[in-house]
């Protein structure tokens, strides 16, 4: 191999391990000098195109099918550490006390702090994703179906002809799918979280937006649209087209 | 390509005898994070980045018992991104008035180095020909061989020799000697 087609293979594939390739550039010093050189134009622009990783990219991807690895923590029996014991009683105690004590107020406030949570994930979410992009019909309403499969099997969507977009979502503290509906009366974005369902329908306005969230089986279902008629509109076609197969 | 292209017999053997739902956890943890990187590159934008990863991944997962080798699963990976990357964006034709103005906004968005060393790389890769450019995004973001980019775009190893060769040709001829001097320092 003489230098110029050492140079040639350097520009097409600098870390090849062909044996010619390698004695080169052990023999040659200005060709040695030229691998360097094309190395490090690569390094550094692998280098301009490094970005900070999410650090839960590799949890949402396996969100979409429901394959959260749980996590494992080995703990000490915490029983067994006296002063542990001792704080337990006294929350017994406590717990006890609340149990008793808690009153009609008390899980009225649970709901409301339920409610606003779920609702500030969703609008949160929408205010970090103004633009959802628009999939044909037949895309969305497959995706759709797909990540139901995973995120809570039991759960169907029959089709629905106006089904924008669907993707599964970290919406404050929670992760639900997020989607939208486009209606005679606008866009209108949905969520369905999985969880504990709040006890009643809860209506309110927020910044020109009407919402709604509402217990469904196995979680709620926020709906948030620009106007009233857009947000009955959505509900009515969602209570149709969502059932449950058991 | 690297990691995987190292991987044993024994290797393969117990890829074998994982369940889909191991192999996809494994494909994501090993290859989720140069796949990010390469999808921000071509979409310019982190929420168009997310959505074709999940789209890819769903299409991959719904594939999955096509993938025979553990070895070649980088390449088919990044097969199957560049098809949804396409599909997802054959309609849609950004019409940009000032390119540069418009890469400096997508960088800075994306969270790339802002110094004008970074810069100026990236803008001598953007400005390379698609044939050209393609082989080399693979190889420096993905780090495939010839013959993986080649398996890939489907063309000849020779074809893709000749494209890296001059791709990174003409990158050096763009780069003028103060950016190229300013190099080598620039990995932290």
């Amino acid at each position: 191999m003489n230098c110029l087609e050492f140079k040639r293979l350097a520009l097409a594939e600098p870390h090849s391990e062909q044996h010619e390739f390698v004695q080169h550039a052990r023999n040659c010093p200005e060709c040695l000098k030229y691998l360097g050189g094309v190395k490090q134009m690569d390094a550094d622009l692998s280098a301009s195109l490094d970005v900070k990783i999410p650090s839960d990219l590799v949890a949402r991807l396996k969100l979409h099918q429901g394959m959260e690895t749980p996590v494992e923590v080995i703990r000490t029996p915490i029983w067994r550490q006296p002063r542990y014991a001792i704080a337990a009683s006294f929350m017994v105690v406590f717990l006890m006390t609340g149990i008793f004590t808690t009153s009609w107020l008390g899980f009225q406030q649970q709901i409301s702090n339920d409610y606003e949570s779920l609702l500030a994930g969703v609008i949160e979410h929408m205010e970090d994703v103004p633009m959802t992009p628009v999939w044909e019909v037949e895309r969305a309403n497959t995706t759709a179906n797909t990540l139901l499969a995973s995120y809570q099997p039991n759960m169907k969507l029959k089709h629905l002809d106006n089904l924008q977009f669907t993707k599964i979502c970290p919406m404050g503290r929670y992760r639900g799918i997020h989607a939208s509906l486009e209606t005679a009366d606008g866009t209108v974005t949905f969520a369905y979280i999985k969880g504990e369902p709040i006890g009643e329908v809860l209506d309110t306005a927020y910044q020109g937006m009407v919402t709604r969230v509402k217990p469904v089986r196995g979680g709620n279902l926020v709906i948030v649209s620009h106007s009233s008629r857009g947000l009955q509109s959505a509900d009515r076609q969602l209570e149709q087209a969502i059932y449950w197969e058991i | 390509m690297s990691d995987s292209g190292k991987k044993t017999s024994s290797e393969q053997v117990n890829y074998d005898m994982l369940d889909k739902n191991q192999k996809y956890a494994l494909l994501i943890e090993a290859h989720a994070q140069d796949l990010y990187k390469y999808a921000l590159w071509l979409c310019k934008d982190k929420n168009m980045a997310d959505d074709v990863m999940q789209e890819a991944f769903l299409r991959a997962w719904k594939s999955l018992d096509s993938l025979r080798e553990a070895k070649a699963a980088k390449g088919w990976l990044f097969t199957i991104f560049r098809r949804e990357h396409a599909r997802q964006f054959e309609r849609k034709q950004f019409q940009y008035t000032d390119v540069e103005e418009m890469d400096t906004l997508a960088d800075g968005q994306v969270g790339y180095d802002d110094r004008p060393e970074a810069f100026a790389l990236r803008t001598a890769l953007r400005s390379l020909p698609a044939d050209y450019r393609e082989p080399l995004e693979m190889q420096v973001l993905g780090g495939f061989s010839c013959d993986e980019i080649a398996t890939i775009l489907d063309i000849s190893s020779s074809a893709v020799m000749t494209r890296l060769f001059r791709a990174r040709k003409k990158m050096r001829e763009l780069l003028d000697d103060d950016v190229v001097s300013g190099l080598g320092g620039m990995q932290q």
